[in-house]
């Protein structure tokens, strides 16, 4: 599912069923050497959310991204993520997984009751080839087998 | 002077004429922008559609995943969408070629991938499964048949259209 009014709708009639609920975090910015980049990996990220939830529409359900500006300091960032998964968990969710590929949520993140997937950046401009959508295939294969998995314990 | 009250007066006639008329062109003007602003969303995919997936003779009795792309307009945009069939024979050796999308509430099912389930489809979400034949089966949360694709065999090739609900079961 997503944050759409369709889905919505759906959600709101079956949310028993649908337990699990996965963050986006996306840090952007306007300086020259990390705005091209940084714009990227929002791409990526949103191409790997939008395979996963296709795979497990039914059970999961992706919120809207968590934005946040890359010179943040990150102490500041947790407490505001820490309100919004609060919030979220309420709904309730019972698993709830954030998708990154900003490695300073790694250390942060390690006390939080939740889980962190981690996407490696993958260099700008490669999308399009075939190799690269292989890879992104392959990886998000292990992220759905990661999340069935967690639902199987 | 109750008769006045209900005459209408010439320019009266021709105000309301004028209004009417007026009223009539903006209706006329206004539709074809209705038009304009609805029709993608009323578009979808075409049902005349159909795009080349596998060679006749490359179907088997054991259900393959092909993955196809189709153009679709989903609200304002038009995009190329992949689709995945599962394509195969069914007892009568007729061809079937089933929707994954899990009729419950959207997961892709798979097929022969639970080792307690062989030989069916099965939905990871909430432990759906579906007969070989697609059919939903009882006591799990699908409440009806995987949907089928409508299919064209032209030249010993298989052109898949729209995967539509099935009837029975
Ligand atoms: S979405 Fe398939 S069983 Fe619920």
């Amino acid at each position: 599912m997503k944050y759409s009014s369709k889905d919505v709708v759906a959600y709101s009639k079956a949310k028993e069923y649908i337990d699990t609920a996965i963050i986006p975090l996306i840090p952007f910015s306007f300086e020259d050497e990390e705005m091209s980049s940084l714009s990227f990996q929002k791409d990526v990220i949103q191409i790997y959310v939008d395979q996963i939830e296709r795979e497990l529409k039914g059970r999961v359900f992706v919120i809207p991204e968590y934005y946040y500006l890359k010179q943040d300091k990150i102490a500041e960032e947790k407490e505001r993520l820490q309100a919004f998964i609060d919030h979220i968990a309420k709904q309730p969710f019972k698993y709830i997984f954030l998708v990154t590929s900003d490695n300073k949520w790694r250390k942060v993140t390690k006390d939080m009751d939740i889980e962190l997937i981690w996407i490696p950046g993958i260099k700008d401009g490669h999308l399009e080839q075939a190799e690269t959508q292989q890879v992104i295939k392959s990886q998000v294969q292990e992220i759905q087998t990661l999340i069935m998995d967690s639902w199987n314990e | 002077m109750a008769d006045k009250k209900n005459q209408v007066s010439r320019r009266q006639f021709l105000n309301y004429t004028l209004t009417g008329v007026g009223g009539f062109m903006g209706a006329a003007m206004i539709a074809p922008m209705v038009g304009f602003a609805v029709d993608p969303l009323l578009k979808g995919e075409k049902d005349t559609d159909y795009v080349y997936v596998m060679d006749v003779n490359e179907i088997t009795n054991e259900p393959q995943r092909k993955t196809f792309q189709v153009d679709q307009v989903d609200g304002w945009y038009e995009s190329k969408v992949d689709r995945t069939a599962w394509v195969y024979k069914d007892e009568n050796d007729e061809i079937l070629a089933l929707s994954p999308v899990c009729t419950h509430l959207g997961c892709t099912v798979d097929w022969n991938s639970n080792q307690d389930f062989p030989n069916e489809f099965y939905c990871p979400c909430h432990d759906g499964r579906y007969d070989k034949n697609g059919v939903n089966i009882p006591g799990t949360p699908p409440t009806e048949p995987l949907h089928s694709y409508d299919f064209q065999i032209q030249d010993g090739k298989l052109m898949l259209g729209k995967a539509k609900a099935r009837k029975g079961a």
